[in-house]
């Protein structure tokens, strides 16, 4: 009973928290429900004619919405590598990191579930999809697997930060023994999810340019470096506009973890174009298409040698360490990579696969106003759930949130 | 005590993988299954309604047995001696010669067939094969068979040609000249049928919308 | 077959009990599914959900009442759900004593459908009876009938095709057939056959061949190639589809159910030979132009958002006849039987031919050979 009055003065508290702010604050806040607005009116319009409102077609017949899902997972993924060292390594540096990554991984995953559904043909009948009221095609549908993973994660990734809130909102220290259990699982589950979703693709036989065993290493590499990447933008923004300390060493850390990632993501690269390319085939075609454009079909070139061109310099800084020591740099290298893994792994990944056909005809794709102001929205409710959790975390992490018994109010 | 709790989570993972491997069943291939199922067909279904109500002969060739439609009551100046009551020979040069104006024969040439080559100017009401017996125009694929030897054997197994009835027994196949007609047999050039202009915008001006 | 045991699905009433479940599913047993058992055990669901929420007082007290009203067996949770839903005026239409008797059957009829079960999983009698909501319904909005089927897969019989590269002539008559047929949305102009025209002498280039024509047909130096869903015996898009919504019946057909799919487009994606459609929008056909014979997992009216495909003319081929582009074909290019029945012709054409198959390297098994003279 005890507990659960905590509970209720803490939902009251974080209220009152993420309610009162800064004018700098509320503007972001405000800026964040209009684009959520905007976002559910374009839904709302999608809904009611359909998704022939999208660019998507019975040809490319995924489109902005999967991309983003496919490079929203590698973030959520991301929050693990903070975990690792910090809760089973006991490397002290992260602790402040890991509360943020956690919560980036949460609202990652909330993101990544409204692309789905947002693609969904039928969100009516989404029901189907919950075990045991409807009928799940487990084992044999990855997409089941996602779903569950998904959820599994999501699960752990909102309890750990939530019981260690919990405890250091009522002054304690959190458990050891409680926590780690969950910490090591949602290690394992991190990878789960990912390479989960590198499945999803690998595992049609129908595309060849997403049927090759690379697809699920490359999608943790550049998982582990676009993830901590926003970890770090997100840290330094923290430490700017608030009192919560993070100090340049977590920020290091975290872009020596960075720097590994996108290395290897870039060798990875090189070995999927040398196999391309050197001695293409019928099945190259879908590379072909991407980086040269196809038939005078070229799209998808101005994104991929942008990603392609601040992959390498990024990478490239990063490796030096005299550069990445310079947090502006640093900064600067995330931004980015971050941009380069989100071209890559969505658009990048995602539109070639259907392109060309499996019969060889060529439909380009192109978002449209009523998708990308979707895509927004769904992005701006991230950022407004990030927004929330981090401020409530920052709070209690603070001592500004703690638990009064009624005693010591009155 | 760690180990063990890993060791529990391996087990279930591996079970769960093992679990979803592709279970197909008995058969590595279709045909493995047609070889394994096999069986002639006696069901419920058959293509009776479809032909009910239609004149038609039962004829055997080969080892096929098949329904085949009657001909001479689809042709509308049957029977011929009801105008070719003499031999051709005795009637050139009548007013009646003109009966056929609209036939010109686009079949084969001239040094292979001519209008005798399978009308029995003698016995009009029957056909006539290359050594001069007669054909009945119920069973003219026989005709057509002297020289197009590789479609009538297609034909006979059911790869030539189209079917009165569906696909359950009992087999009613169409002869020849309910497709082609034996005075000009090839098919023609000819506008399809359909043209897709959704598909058309989407290819080529896929971007542009 | 151990199959309904990968089905983890809970019954509210919705679908029969687990058990023979199995035998609508993979259809491998008797056409008949046992119907009279799993209305038995739906009895016993109801009484027992209703002994559940009141107890021993089941009296004809008000409540019970209430609950004895015009209305078939998915009742008690659904009820449940659906007074808080009322409550809510989701579903004022239904319960409001204002409006006709057939806007609140339309409701009923609506609200039944969005909350049936998966028709894989139906009994005979449940089948039957969501057929006849979607008959009624259609009926209700637009006052003409339709007559609509659910017949199981025959015993003995395993469909297959086969297309004649040498004849088809690019006449695009079975195109036609096939959306007249297949009550195919107009709008966007959906159709599951393709015909490829190919250039001779550069054999099978798929990516060079025009299948979007407009000129006379045949061209000089053209051959002709028509492709549609292939049906699969090992087909890759039913295995991705997370809810089931797309199964292999019994006889060799790959269905989908358009009312349990909830238009992912995974198995979209999957398709190697591009047998998949999407409803990108609300299709419309004509009313004067409905086919109004239907199958339930063929011809019958879809909906947006949901997936659908050719299923070999299932409305017909279940009655015995030929697909209708196969009885449109003005060639005879096209071949269709029972690849069981050794005395089928689509069987002496597998034996006496050469024939092949698209992609073969992949595995999937496709029941659609190509040959020539």
């Amino acid at each position: 009973m005890g507990q659960f009055k905590v509970l209720k003065s803490l939902v009251v508290d974080s209220l009152d928290t993420i309610t009162k702010g800064s004018l700098k604050y509320h503007l972001w806040m405000g800026f964040l429900t209009i684009v959520i607005l905007i976002g559910m009116y374009c839904y709302s319009i999608q809904l009611d004619e359909g998704l022939s409102v999208t660019g998507m077609n019975d040809r490319v017949s995924w489109g902005l919405y999967i991309s983003n899902f496919t490079f929203l997972v590698g973030v959520a993924a991301a929050a693990v590598m903070l975990v690792m060292p910090t809760y089973i390594l006991k490397d002290i540096d992260f602790k402040q990191a890991v509360l943020i990554g956690e919560g980036l991984a949460v609202s990652a995953l909330i993101m990544c579930i409204a692309f789905v559904i947002a693609d969904m043909g039928g969100p009516a009948v989404l029901w189907h999809m919950i075990p045991g009221i409807g009928v799940f095609n487990f084992p044999k549908s990855m997409l089941a697997w996602d779903v569950i993973v998904l959820n599994v994660y999501l699960f752990i990734n909102i309890s750990i930060p939530f019981y260690i809130l919990f405890r250091h909102y009522q002054g304690k220290e959190a458990k050891h023994n409680v926590y780690l259990p969950g910490a090591i699982l949602s290690v394992f589950w991190a990878v789960a999810i990912h390479l989960v979703t590198a499945f999803l693709y690998q595992g049609l036989q129908a595309r060849p340019f997403w049927n090759n065993a690379l697809l699920g290493p490359r999608f943790l590499a550049s998982a582990f470096a676009a993830g901590p990447a926003l970890i770090i933008l997100v840290l330094a923004i923290i430490k700017r506009f608030t009192e919560f300390k993070v100090e340049e060493k977590t920020i290091k850390k975290i872009a020596m973890i960075v720097t590994v990632a996108a290395q290897i993501n870039l060798i990875m690269l090189i070995s999927e174009l040398f196999k391309e390319f050197y001695a293409p085939t019928h099945h190259s075609e879908s590379a072909y298409y991407l980086f040269f454009g196809l038939h005078g079909k070229t799209a998808l070139l101005p994104w991929i040698w942008t990603a392609i061109t601040l992959n390498v310099i990024a990478t490239a800084m990063l490796t030096f360490n005299k550069l990445r020591n310079n947090l502006n740099v640093l900064y600067l290298c995330c931004i980015m990579l971050f941009v380069a893994i989100w071209i890559e792994k969505g658009f990048g990944l995602i539109v070639p696969g259907f392109i060309p056909g499996p019969y060889g005809k060529i439909v380009e794709y192109l978002p449209t106003g009523i998708e990308v102001g979707v895509t927004l929205g769904i992005w701006a409710l991230g950022a407004f759930i990030f927004t929330i959790l981090a401020k409530t975390a920052i709070g209690i992490e603070l001592g500004k949130l703690q638990f009064k018994s009624k005693k010591d109010t009155v | 005590m760690k180990n063990k709790n890993l060791t529990y989570y391996a087990l279930l993972f591996l079970i769960i993988v093992l679990s979803s491997c592709k279970n197909e069943g008995e058969y590595h291939s279709v045909s493995d299954r047609i070889k394994a199922e096999e069986k002639p067909y006696h069901g419920t279904l058959t293509s009776e309604e479809l032909l009910a109500g239609r004149d038609l002969i039962k004829i055997t060739e080969g080892e096929h047995t098949f329904l085949i439609p009657e001909r001479k009551s689809q042709i509308k100046s049957f029977a011929c001696i009801e105008c070719h009551s003499k031999p051709l020979s005795q009637m050139k040069g009548t007013d009646k010669a003109k009966a056929h104006w609209d036939i010109t024969i686009n079949h084969a040439n001239i040094e292979t067939m001519d209008c005798a080559t399978c009308h029995n100017g003698e016995d009009m009401n029957n056909l006539k094969s290359l050594t001069g017996r007669n054909i009945d125009f119920n069973l003219s694929y026989k005709l057509c068979a002297q020289c197009h030897t590789t479609q009538f054997e297609d034909w006979k197994g059911g790869a030539h040609g189209k079917k009165i009835s569906g696909w359950t027994p009992p087999r009613a196949s169409m002869t020849c000249v309910e497709c082609h007609n034996p005075h000009d047999p090839g098919f023609k050039q000819r506008w399809p049928a359909q043209f897709n202009t959704k598909k058309a915008i989407e290819r080529n001006e896929g971007l542009d919308h | 077959m151990s199959e309904n045991k990968k089905w983890y699905s809970l019954d509210l009433g919705l679908n029969k009990k687990k058990g023979s479940s199995g035998s609508c599913g993979c259809g491998k047993t008797e056409g008949g599914c046992n119907s009279h058992k799993e209305e038995l055990s739906a009895e016993e669901f109801y009484e027992a959900a209703i002994n559940a929420s009141i107890g021993e007082e089941r009296h004809k007290d008000g409540f019970e009442q209430v609950f004895d009203v015009k209305m078939d067996r998915r009742t008690a949770f659904k009820k449940l759900t659906a007074s808080l839903l009322i409550g809510a005026g989701a579903v004022s239409t239904s319960c409001s004593l204002t409006t006709s008797g057939d806007a609140k059957e339309k409701a009923q009829i609506d609200w039944e459908e969005q909350f049936k079960g998966n028709y894989k999983l139906m009994t005979d009698d449940e089948k039957k009876k969501t057929v006849d909501r979607l008959m009624r319904s259609y009926e209700l909005r637009t006052g003409k009938n339709i007559s609509m089927t659910a017949e199981n897969a025959a015993e003995d019989v395993l469909f297959g095709y086969a297309f004649n590269i040498s004849k088809c002539q690019g006449y695009m008559d079975c195109v036609s057939a096939c959306v007249e047929e297949n009550n195919q949305d107009r709008n966007s102009e959906m159709q599951y056959i393709r015909i490829h025209e190919m250039k001779d002498g550069e054999g099978f280039k798929f990516d060079k061949a025009d299948d979007n024509y407009y000129h006379e047909v045949p061209q000089e130096g053209h051959f002709y190639m028509g492709t549609q869903c292939f049906h699969c015996d090992d087909p890759p898009c039913v295995d991705v589809c997370p809810v089931q919504a797309t199964w292999k019946e019994e006889d060799g057909l790959v269905v989908i159910d358009y009312d349990w799919c909830i238009g992912c487009r995974y198995c979209m994606a999957a398709c190697p030979y591009d047998g998949r459609r999407f409803n990108w929008s609300k299709p419309e056909v004509p009313e004067n132009e409905v086919n109004k014979n239907q199958h339930y997992l063929g011809n019958r009216m879809r909906k947006k958002g949901v997936m659908e495909k050719c299923t070999f003319c299932v409305q017909r081929t279940r009655k015995g006849k030929n697909p209708a582009c196969v009885e449109a074909c003005p060639t005879g290019a096209r071949i269709f039987g029972n690849l069981l029945d050794p005395n089928s012709s689509i069987r002496w054409v597998l034996e006496n031919k050469k024939v092949f198959r698209l992609k073969e390297d992949l595995g999937t098994e496709p029941k659609f050979w190509y040959f020539m003279d």
